[in-house]
């Protein structure tokens, strides 16, 4: 199945009572197309996470709205998954148990349900593994195990909320590979949110940078590199440089503002 | 084959030694009760509270008399199945007012100073009304075990509840689980080691709260059988009631919940097998 388009139309996010409100998010619009793989990319804080929970549909957005096809969203629901970035698998269920999880919710029937999920892990690698308990996997392959739980589901939009963050840096760019690979098979719009522009640079058709609090899109960089992409590249070093640029003049600008009280 | 003997006594051995493993942590709990018993025999034979204080092998005679005479059993059956009743009702009432505390915050609250002042309320000191309302019946001693234990089941129920991770309820709100779907494939499984402790606080309570009655009114129960004993006075019937009572206390803990709890955590990992 093809990947869904994405419209976030002046889309915006204020949290907390009407004392002591912070404005996570102000004004994001951002169209992405059809089986586009991009990658959000901005300093901590910067509502970057906020912005994946209003497309997934776990918050709702104070201003502006999200459409998938034309159609706004509503709520969660499967065609839009996230993986989060501690995995967030369920340890009273063993591997294929999490896989399943989402399966067994829409009541698909068992045996298609053992079958695909056993071609998902073997497209994590991991079918030697179906019957592991949680906490007997390392952290790379918990986060392989919540790709095939997502993947499983076919998403028309896979969200990725710094799934690698925690992980150390040779696990990460396997992980990096695992997913530019399983994007490629799968075809899902993807949005991939990172703090580490080298991520966002090897990841990213494009890459959008977020400003400090609230988060407004400061730039997108049309990534010039070919896939598949490596840190090495001369396009990859070209789009990491621009995103410096971007986020250290971004920096700058806020620390050079007064602190403002909301 | 000459090697095959000393083989086969090695396996046995390992066998053996295996065996001895499997049962090693009841060591030092055996050892406890040997000693206990044995310092209860010393204080009896030095003789400092004469006939008030019967020793060990007078407490056994008088079991081994109730058990003949059948009271025992009895009173043993008559308890349980009260207890039984009782603390599932509470369990299930239990868990309601604590999935409402959890749904509704405020509600929650609002009400949950009022129920840790019921947990805290004594349960004897619900007998009198009790009575008045369901007169000396089987009624009464469960409205008393009920009432005794629903407000701590409540409490720790929704303690349990609460320890939830919000992110397990997100990713399965994300891959479409919701409402009761929710709650049954992820809330209850994710607070499972939490809700069988709370599950061991209530039923400690029930069984505190049934005794108690029983002692009060009932004309059959361990409880009943206690007092009855004291009316006598049969010290030694008495002690031996009172070691009844404690031994179930245990034995349930034990059997019930400890292995349960140590079998949900294990599964997920948290505690090292032993």
């Amino acid at each position: 199945m093809k990947g869904a388009d994405l419209k976030l139309v002046m889309l915006g996010k204020r949290f907390g009572g009407n004392a002591g409100q912070t404005e996570a998010l102000r004004d994001v619009n951002l169209e992405i197309r059809g089986g586009e793989f991009v990658t959000i990319v901005g300093p901590s804080g910067c509502g970057k996470s906020t912005l994946l929970s209003l497309v997934a549909g776990l918050e709702e957005p104070t201003t502006g709205w999200v459409a998938m096809d034309g159609h706004r969203v509503h709520g969660p629901g499967a065609d839009r998954i996230v993986v989060f970035q501690d995995a967030a698998l369920f340890p009273w269920l063993d591997v294929t148990g999490n896989v399943e999880f989402g399966l067994r919710v829409a009541g698909v029937p068992r045996k298609d349900r053992q079958q695909r999920v056993l071609e998902h892990l073997e497209m994590v690698q991991l079918e030697k593994f179906a019957h592991a308990r949680v906490h007997e996997l390392s952290g790379g392959m918990k986060q392989r195990v919540a790709l095939a739980r997502a993947l499983v589901l076919r998403p028309r939009v896979l969200l990725m909320d710094e799934p690698f963050a925690a992980l150390d840096v040779q696990i990460r760019e396997e992980m990096q590979s695992v997913v530019q690979d399983l994007w490629v098979r799968s075809g899902t719009t993807t949005l991939f949110v990172t703090h580490d522009v080298r991520e966002a640079a090897v990841l990213g058709d494009r890459i959008v940078v977020l400003s400090h609090r609230p988060g407004t899109v400061s730039a997108i960089l049309e990534n010039g590199a070919r896939r598949p992409r490596t840190l090495n590249d001369a396009g990859v070093a070209e789009a990491i440089r621009r995103s410096n640029e971007i986020l250290k003049a971004e920096v700058q600008w806020s620390s050079n503002q007064p602190k403002m009280q909301l | 084959m000459v090697e095959q003997p000393a083989q086969d006594a090695a396996v046995k051995r390992r066998r053996e030694r295996s065996l001895a493993w499997e049962f090693r942590h009841l060591i030092p709990m055996v050892a406890i009760a040997i000693s206990a018993i044995a310092i209860w025999e010393l204080i009896f034979r030095s003789g400092v509270w004469g006939f008030l204080f019967p020793g060990p092998s007078q407490v056994a005679r008088a079991l081994v008399d109730f058990w003949n005479s059948t009271r025992l059993v009895r009173a043993i059956v008559a308890t349980l199945r009260r207890l039984a009743v009782g603390f599932l009702i509470s369990l299930v009432l239990g868990a309601l007012l604590a999935f409402l505390m959890v749904r509704f915050t405020t509600f929650g609250k609002g009400i949950q100073p009022y129920i840790l002042g019921l947990q805290i309320f004594p349960s004897i000191a619900w007998v009198p009304l009790s009575l008045i309302w369901f007169g000396f019946s089987e009624t009464t001693l469960l409205f008393v075990t009920i009432i005794g234990s629903v407000f701590g089941v409540s409490i720790s129920f929704a303690d349990a509840l609460r320890t939830v991770p919000p992110v397990y309820l997100q990713a399965a709100r994300n891959m479409g689980s919701d409402g009761m779907d929710l709650i049954l494939r992820v809330t209850v499984p994710a607070a499972l080691p939490h809700l069988i402790s709370a599950a061991k606080v209530g039923w400690s309570f029930a069984w505190r709260s049934l005794i108690g009655a029983e002692i009060i009114f009932a004309t059959v129960g361990l409880g009943f059988l206690l007092n009855a004993s004291a009316s006598v006075p049969d010290i030694a019937g008495v002690m031996g009631v009172m070691l009844v009572i404690l031994v179930i206390g245990i034995v349930v803990d034990q059997l019930a919940f400890t292995k349960t709890q140590e079998w949900a955590s294990r599964r997920r990992g948290l505690r090292p097998r032993r």
